[in-house]
C-alpha cells in the first residue's frame, strides 16, 4: 500500500496479500460484520468470526471485556501475543476498524485490515468457505490494563475537548449532524433522545474517506478531506465520534495509520451517550 | 394469540433447536430466499416493489390471492439486504402461505424472536420485522381494495 503514500502502509493489506497468507501461520483472519450471520454464509479461508457485541463487549455493563477475557477470546482463536491480526468485514469495513481498535485497546499492536473489505474480496470473486476453522488455543499473555487513555475518549474527556475548542470529527451521516434525524439512512432508531453535534465538530462523514469499492482513499486525497476541507493540523489532538462507536472507529483508523495522527481517540459512547445525557452541549444545523 | 399452523410448525422446529442449530437452520433459510421470487408466468393482484428507509435495499412484495381468499406471497430482495431478513423472508412465505387477508394482518410479531433467539436479536436486527410489515401493507391495501370494491358494487 506504499503507492498510496499512508504514514503507515503496513497497517493495510489488498485481497491479493491475504489470498497469499491464507496459510501463513503468523496471520490470524478475523470477520468483523454488521449482519450477525454473513460469516456463517461464507467466509475466507481460515478466518474466524469475533462479534463486536458478544465477543468484544461486556454482556451488562456498557463497556468492553477484561484483559482476562480479551486473552481467553485471542487464545480461543489461536490467536497469541505474536499473531499478526488482519481484520476484514462488510459495510466498508466498519466493525473490522472497530475490532482493529479493540484490539489495540488491549494493546495488541500487530493489526491490519484489508483494504476494500469483504464486498471487494466477494466483488473479486475469491473463495468464501462455510467450514469455520478451529485452531489449537494459543498462549496469550493478558495485558495489565486496557489502553483506554490513549486512544478512547469518554464523555467527560469529550466535554473538556469541545470546552477546549480542541478538534472533533462527526462521522455521522450530514442529517444526523444537522440534528434533523437522529439515525442514519436505513438504520432502525437506537433510543436517542435529543438531535444534533457537539458544540465544535466539524462533520466529515466517514464515507468520505473510501472509494466506490470500499478501498480507503489515497493519503493526498485523504489529507485534502480532513485537513484542507475539515481544518485538523497535522499531529492534532482529536476525537472522533458517531452514534455508538463503529463509524468513528473506521475514521479513527483513517487518521491514526493512514495518515499518521499520534493522538487520535474514538469515543465510542457517541451519539447514543450524548443525545440522552441531562445537560450536555448540543448544536444543531451546520 | 394463536400463530397460524404452518408459522407454528416452524417456530417449534426452531424452539427444538439448540443455537448452533438455529444458526444453521436460518442459514439454510436464508440460502432459499431468492427462490421465494416470483415464478416464470405468475401474474399478481398486488405488486409493492420499493427500497425503504428502514431496509438496506430494494425489497419487492408480490401477493396472489385466491378465489378462496387464500394468500400467496412472493419476495424479492436486492443483494444488500441482511441474512436474517433473508430467512425471515423464507420463513413467511411458507409460514403465512395459504391465509387470508385478514389472517395475515392478525399475525403477532413476537414470534421472531422465538425463531432468531435472543443472542441474534439485536438494535440493528430490527429489519427483521420489515418483511412482516411489508406484507401486512400489502395485505391491508387489498382489503381496502376488496372493501372499496363492494361498496361501488352496492
Amino acid at each position: 500500500m506504499n503507492d498510496k503514500n499512508y504514514a503507515h502502509p503496513e497497517a493495510l493489506v489488498s485481497t491479493e496479500w491475504v489470498a497469499e497468507h491464507l496459510a501463513d501461520p503468523g496471520v490470524r483472519l478475523v470477520e468483523s460484520n454488521e449482519d450477525i450471520l454473513l460469516y456463517d454464509t461464507g467466509h475466507i479461508q481460515g478466518a474466524v468470526h469475533i462479534d463486536w457485541r458478544s465477543d468484544l463487549q461486556d454482556q451488562t455493563v456498557r463497556d468492553y471485556i477484561t484483559p482476562a477475557q480479551f486473552a481467553d477470546l485471542c487464545s480461543r482463536h489461536g490467536i497469541s501475543n505474536d499473531t499478526t491480526v488482519v481484520f476484514y468485514g462488510d459495510k466498508s469495513n466498519w466493525w473490522a476498524c472497530y475490532a482493529l481498535w479493540a484490539f489495540r485497546l488491549f494493546g495488541h499492536t500487530k493489526v491490519k485490515v484489508m483494504d476494500g473489505g469483504r464486498d471487494k474480496w466477494v466483488a473479486e470473486n475469491r473463495h468464501l468457505t462455510r467450514a469455520v476453522p478451529h485452531f489449537v488455543h494459543a498462549k496469550y499473555t493478558a495485558p495489565e490494563r486496557r489502553f483506554d487513555p490513549e486512544i478512547r475518549a469518554f464523555f467527560e474527556q469529550t466535554l473538556a475537548h469541545s470546552r477546549d475548542g480542541k478538534a472533533l470529527i462527526d462521522v455521522r451521516s450530514p442529517g444526523e449532524f444537522r440534528g434533523e434525524v437522529t439515525h442514519m439512512p436505513e438504520y432502525p432508531q437506537e433510543g436517542v433522545l435529543r438531535g444534533g453535534h457537539v458544540p465544535g465538530a466539524a462533520s466529515v462523514p466517514w464515507k468520505m474517506a473510501v472509494n466506490e469499492d470500499s478501498t480507503f482513499k489515497s493519503a493526498d486525497e485523504l489529507r485534502r478531506i480532513y485537513e484542507t476541507e475539515a481544518g485538523l493540523k497535522p499531529g492534532e489532538d482529536v476525537v472522533a465520534y458517531c452514534r455508538i462507536g463503529e463509524r468513528s472507529s473506521h475514521t479513527w483508523f483513517v487518521l491514526t495509520y493512514l495518515l499518521g495522527y499520534k493522538n487520535v481517540r474514538n469515543y465510542d459512547g457517541s451519539w447514543t451517550e450524548w443525545g440522552n445525557r441531562v445537560g450536555a452541549p448540543i448544536e444543531k444545523g451546520g | 394469540m394463536a400463530y397460524p399452523e404452518k408459522l407454528e410448525k416452524i417456530i417449534a422446529l426452531f424452539e427444538s433447536l439448540p443455537d448452533s442449530g438455529k444458526r444453521e437452520a436460518l442459514i439454510s433459510y436464508a440460502d432459499s430466499a431468492p427462490r421465494q421470487g416470483p415464478r416464470e408466468g405468475e401474474t399478481f393482484d398486488l405488486e409493492d416493489v420499493r427500497k425503504d428507509e428502514e431496509c438496506t435495499d430494494t425489497v419487492g412484495v408480490f401477493l396472489k390471492v385466491s378465489p378462496e381468499r387464500h394468500c400467496q406471497f412472493r419476495v424479492t430482495l436486492g443483494p444488500q439486504v441482511q441474512t436474517l431478513t433473508k430467512a425471515m423472508t423464507s420463513i413467511l412465505s411458507k409460514g403465512l402461505d395459504g391465509l387470508s387477508p385478514e389472517g395475515v394482518m392478525d399475525v403477532p410479531a413476537d414470534f421472531v424472536p422465538r425463531i432468531v433467539g435472543a443472542d441474534l436479536v439485536r438494535q440493528r436486527s430490527q429489519t427483521v420485522y420489515y418483511i412482516l410489515t411489508r406484507m401486512k401493507g400489502i395485505a391491508k391495501v387489498w382489503l381496502n381494495r376488496e372493501r372499496a370494491g363492494k361498496a361501488a358494487a352496492n
